[in-house]
């Protein structure tokens, strides 16, 4: 079975794009590497015949920064099944008065958070490795 | 929020270590180096069609750097807007091969990443005073 | 109170809003209805009041807006009812709280008016008298990479960049684009209550990014008849449909014809955020 492909939406001005990213980072890089990966969102709309080979028809997950939803949509338009599809301020109200960063870095704060949304994400893979959706 | 007439654009850099440090080279250039002096385009908004992004892009000059040699941020602007009034390959600068390392997160950043950060931002700066120069 | 209820004051020792949750909360624990919640015992054994909570409806009372308590519960996923946070409830008198645990006339008035505002029975949204309209355009100015749109007519503008647009007596009131673009994704909505009246020109409630709290500055008076509930879920329609779906507050308005006069229309408030916009960029 191919691995299950978690994609950044890594918007580079705000904290919220490096959320999306050091969370994704945390998943593929550090709690699941067997299971999943993650691929450029670069490479998937300017449509790399190798990224869209590895997405169309595959079970994916999505961290978007924002509700533009650029990676959601992307990998929809190139054919990938989008199992789970979050945004970083989906689960912000709990993190009301913290100072996460700049696009640039994360505070102590912001790590705990990216870990908070790595953990949802874990929970995605193991559901989508069971069979439910 | 409303920043000046020429536009970075960064790769989205996922997949490599060349993404990491193209990114953090363009957030460099607009924090400390041409602060308030840039207008830093996104990615994947730009790809999306969203916002003003490549409209921007088709008014004013705009600078890519990419993490690898597929250009990706370049061949965005080129396909989409109009030719790059500049682009860096941040494998050039460093090497195919550890740009091609894998991803790199923000955390575990060393001093010799911070090195490559450094050079890739000046080449940057680099262009980006040519461009002002000639307007 | 008829019904069984749960207080959850803050844990703030620090400073003089943390106290007076705390008094709050006990003042309310001298009726049998009512159980007072400690946080801390609730953070290391939920269980603990597990029937309590069950049996009652929650009400949390945050000290200021770090809203400790407030987390918690939501941490722990408890239902809340109802929120009053002191350090708002202070600013409403104009009470200055500080740092210094204190027992005064002040600190009296504050506790009074908390207690006020959770015995007081919450007034009801009333059906929407609101007649929307079918669709609206809009004029656009672009300045950089940013594209500023304002509709073409029947919205009215304070300079404080807040909207308003009438049918009948009732209107609604929102943040034009400009603010939703300088703010970045809006995060929370902190709304009026139902009930409130207010003049032209005073707090409306207000709207919070990662970059900014944004007061809303009302355009008209009237009386608070309704929040756009949606918004508590999804804040986001705030930046996407700011004129339309992102509307805030609904109001029944007490002299429309008055409050015009201080006013933009739609093309005067369009080149006011022009030179606005352009004045920013020198």
């Amino acid at each position: 079975m191919s691995k299950i492909k978690v994609i950044p939406c890594s918007g580079i001005g705000k904290v919220f794009g490096l959320l999306a990213r050091e969370s994704v980072l945390m998943v593929t890089e550090e709690k699941c590497p067997d299971e999943c990966e993650t691929l450029c969102l670069a490479h998937v709309v300017t449509g790399d015949d190798e990224v869209v080979g590895k997405i169309n028809g595959e079970n994916c997950i999505t961290m978007d920064g924002c509700a533009k939803y650029c990676a959601k949509k992307s990998v929809e338009e190139t054919g990938g099944i989008v199992v789970k599809s979050h945004k970083v301020p989906d689960y912000i109200k709990a993190h009301r008065g913290e100072e996460h960063g700049t696009g640039t870095y994360l505070t102590d704060d912001g790590w705990k958070y990216a870990e908070e949304l790595a953990e949802i994400m874990v929970e995605d893979i193991k559901e989508i490795k069971a069979g439910v959706n | 929020m409303l920043g000046n007439r020429i536009g970075v654009i960064s790769c989205s850099g996922e997949e490599c270590l060349g993404g990491t440090i193209s990114r953090l080279a363009v957030r460099k250039m607009m924090e400390e180096l041409k602060p308030g002096m840039v207008s830093t385009l996104c990615l994947p908004l730009f790809i999306a069609g969203d916002g003003g992004e490549r409209e921007f892009a088709e008014k004013y000059p705009t600078i890519a750097v990419d993490g690898c040699s597929k250009c990706c941020a370049k061949r965005a602007i080129e396909k989409y807007s109009s030719a790059v009034a500049g682009s860096i390959d941040v494998a050039e600068i460093i090497g195919e091969a550890k740009a091609l390392e894998k991803p790199l997160s923000t955390r575990y950043i060393t001093d010799l990443h911070m090195e490559y950060v450094n050079q890739t931002a000046a080449k940057t700066c680099e262009i980006f005073d040519e461009i002002l120069a000639k307007q | 109170m008829s019904e069984s209820l749960c207080v959850l004051p803050c844990n703030g020792l620090d400073k003089c809003a943390g106290d007076l949750s705390r008094r709050v909360a006990q003042e309310m624990a001298k009726s049998e209805e009512v159980e007072l919640i400690c946080p801390v015992l609730l953070n290391q054994n939920k269980s603990r009041y597990e029937k309590a909570l069950e049996a009652g409806s929650l009400t949390v009372i945050d000290g200021c807006n770090t809203r400790c308590a407030s987390k918690l519960a939501a941490d722990l996923e408890l239902a809340i009812k109802e929120k009053v946070n002191v350090s708002e409830v202070a600013k409403s008198l104009d009470i200055k709280l500080g740092i210094e645990i204190r027992e005064d006339q002040d600190t009296q008035a504050v506790i009074q008016a908390v207690l006020g505002k959770i015995n007081s029975s919450a007034a009801e949204q009333v059906e929407s008298e609101f007649v929307e309209p079918e669709s609206v355009e809009y004029n656009t100015f672009s300045h950089g990479k940013f594209i500023f749109k304002v509709p073409k007519a029947n919205y009215y503008f304070n300079e404080n960049d807040c909207w308003v647009t009438v049918s009948g007596n009732m209107a609604r009131v929102g943040v034009s684009d400009y603010v939703q673009q300088n703010l970045s994704d809006i995060l929370y909505v902190d709304p009026p209550e139902i009930g409130d009246e207010f003049e032209q020109f005073d707090d409306l409630g207000s709207i919070e990014s990662s970059k900014a709290v944004f007061e809303i500055v009302s355009p008209v008076a009237g009386t608070v008849v309704a929040v756009n509930a949606g918004l508590s879920d999804a804040p986001e329609q705030v930046n996407e449909s700011p004129y339309e779906k992102g509307w805030l507050v609904e109001v029944r308005l007490s002299d429309f014809e008055e409050d015009q006069d201080l006013l933009h229309d739609c093309p005067a408030y369009f080149e006011f955020l022009k030179r606005k916009v352009a004045e920013i960029d020198v």
